[in-house]
């Protein structure tokens, strides 16, 4: 039962990852949302995605930034120990880019191909694969992270895309993020997808050139959510709406002017002290009311949206695009169509964040489901009480979703 | 044969530690390695039957996805957790797949903690294999319960002659029970939708 009664040092917690995008959590502590919620958070921060995750199914953490797919494959017993994690909110919209080595995007200039979009650029990909079949060649080997993530299935549909079978054309492998820069710049890799600041770090030090972004892929689509796990949201709902609201308020605030440049530095001292602060903020940057979204994500490939664009709310037809890319690929082999739809509408709890949501006046979707890839052009979305102003969507290969 | 150790580890005093003891038990040490070599091509090269790593690598991620790829792994992992914390060892010590130990093992320890691991990772592997085939044979029953119940209705049938009638069909198209039954149900579904419009131009 959700009562009124206030928390008063609600021990919690919570484990996130070095990257961008765990910025909602370091915003909330420095700025004090968890306090005035009555929460007492403990930030850990994790080495892998692997270890994150065995600290959840442990009960290490009651929660996680969590990559989008975790709730339901945790949930499933697909990865690591089958203990039920659901998620009531989205952390952000974006935020990874695809890199290639330097060598290889000169060898790609050297064939003459257009490189001149990242559908150019997968596309001449595709050749350059097919020429190294002929030559007898090794595959190039490209990374991406923890085997059910979001940028194991974007860089998935950008090769795809430029007509690459990834599993029989690619030597595909799984690399943490802090690794990947230093992998490729030693030559172990060709090219990775990863989420900031890992990309820019690669860029700024001359190893690796990004050649497309999330957005590129799948325009304005989920990125990390807020894991917790369903035994501890059953047993405190206070703390599990109040644990929410502090990152809806954090994630608000990041998507206000101005405010990116100050979470660049509080990331920096806090989890990545090895990135300089600049390659964060970089990779941190918005847009503002000057630049257009196109020029914008054309020199931006990791751009993060937190807040605005109903990016907070945990679209089940978020989750189930995923769901269509891991079936894609064989990911799901054995699970039934009726188990996963299940499984999914455990997971991904809607219901709980829009009790968050108005709880702060803010407006949300009247329907947990969306289309994607049918609004070439901004458009209003029907809330609960008003419009919420959306951006365009689409993927790279014009395909709609629905 | 011997049994092939990987450690992934980046405190060498440790490591060669382990190894020593890992060799004196009585197994192979394939390699040890840390954060910058390329652990991907190594293990698939090497193909340990254990792996021994810091449990705070980030290399974790590469094992997990190396443990998905094929039948030749997964492999049982054994985490060394740098601080003593007995409870985390105690629960994903159950998790089966991954074994958690603290850091400073005994060289005596060091044979039952490997065999330990590799045992209780192949029953789970086992369990979870017995698992798989009950539920498909599960499914496999369902979908044939329900193709006769098809046929029992459509062609005015009792249960005994709509099962005959399948199994002739089966037979015939040589295909397995549960195929046949499939291929019917989803002849029967697309039927349906065809009829009822779906709604959608």
């Amino acid at each position: 039962m959700l009562s009124d009664a206030p928390l008063n040092d609600h021990q919690l917690t919570l484990g996130l990852m070095p990257l961008n995008d765990a910025a909602p959590f370091v915003v909330a502590e420095q700025l004090g949302f968890f306090r005035d919620e009555g929460l007492a958070v403990t930030l850990k921060w994790q080495p892998s995605w692997a270890a994150l995750r065995d600290d959840l199914q442990t009960g290490v953490l009651q929660g996680a930034q969590m990559l989008a797919l975790m709730p339901l494959t945790s949930t499933l017993g697909l990865d690591g120990r089958a203990t039920p994690i659901i998620s009531a909110m989205t952390l952000n919209l974006g935020g990874n880019a695809i890199t290639l080595s330097r060598s290889l995007m000169a060898t790609l200039a050297e064939e003459e191909h257009v490189l001149d979009s990242p559908l150019a650029i997968a596309c001449a990909l595709g050749e350059h694969v097919r020429r190294r079949r002929q030559r007898g060649e090794a595959p190039l080997r490209l990374a991406s992270v923890h085997p059910f993530s979001s940028h194991r299935y974007l860089l998935r549909y950008w090769l795809a895309a430029g007509g690459i079978d990834p599993d029989s054309q690619i030597d595909m492998r799984a690399v943490a993020p802090p690794l990947m820069a230093a992998q490729l710049a030693s030559g172990i890799l060709d090219g990775f997808c990863v989420g900031e600041p890992w990309n820019s770090l690669a860029s700024v030090q001359g190893m690796g050139q990004v050649v497309a972004g999330s957005h590129d892929i799948w325009r304005f689509g989920q990125e990390k959510v807020l894991g917790v796990r369903e035994d501890w949201a059953e047993q405190h709902p206070v703390a599990h709406q109040a644990l929410i609201r502090s990152l809806l308020k954090a994630c608000a605030w990041l998507d206000r002017p101005d405010n990116r440049q100050q979470a660049a530095a509080w990331l920096h001292d806090e989890g990545l002290p090895e990135v300089p602060m600049s390659v964060i903020a970089r990779g941190l940057a918005d847009v503002d009311v000057e630049q257009s979204v196109e020029n914008f994500q054309q020199s931006n490939a990791g751009w993060t949206i937190f807040h605005r664009y109903a990016a907070n709310f945990p679209w089940r037809s978020h989750t189930r695009w995923y769901v269509s890319q891991m079936q894609r690929w064989g990911h799901l082999h054995g699970i039934s169509e009726h188990d996963l739809a299940e499984t999914l509408t455990r997971c991904v709890r809607p219901d709980l964040y829009r009790i968050a949501a108005r709880g702060l006046g803010m407006v949300v979707p009247a329907s947990d489901e969306r289309s994607e890839g049918n609004h070439p052009a901004p458009w209003w979305l029907s809330g609960e009480a008003g419009q919420i102003p959306m951006p365009e969507d689409g993927f790279i290969d014009g395909a709609v979703f629905e | 044969m011997p049994v092939t150790v990987l450690i992934v580890d980046v405190r060498s005093e440790r490591s060669a530690a382990l190894e020593q003891a890992l060799l004196s038990a009585g197994f192979e040490v394939a390699l040890r390695v840390d954060e910058h070599e390329d652990l991907h091509a190594l293990v698939e090269q090497h193909q340990p039957d254990a792996v021994i790593i810091d449990a705070d690598l980030p290399s974790r991620d590469t094992l997990e996805h190396l443990g998905q790829l094929g039948r030749r792994y997964p492999k049982p992992m054994i985490m060394l957790a740098s601080e003593d914390a007995p409870d985390l060892v105690r629960q994903a010590a159950g998790a089966g797949v991954s074994a958690y130990v603290v850091d400073h093992v005994m060289p005596a320890m060091v044979r039952t903690m490997v065999e330990v691991a590799i045992t209780s990772f192949e029953a789970h592997r086992a369990l979870k294999g017995e698992l798989h085939r009950t539920q498909t044979t599960l499914i496999q029953r369902r979908s044939v319960d329900r193709a006769k119940a098809l046929v029992m209705e459509a062609r005015g049938l009792g249960e005994d002659a709509a099962y005959q009638y399948l199994r002739k069909t089966a037979m015939n198209r040589r295909l397995a029970l549960h195929e046949l039954a499939d291929e019917l149900l989803k002849a029967t579904r697309r039927a349906d939708s065809g009829r009822s419009g779906g709604g959608r131009p």
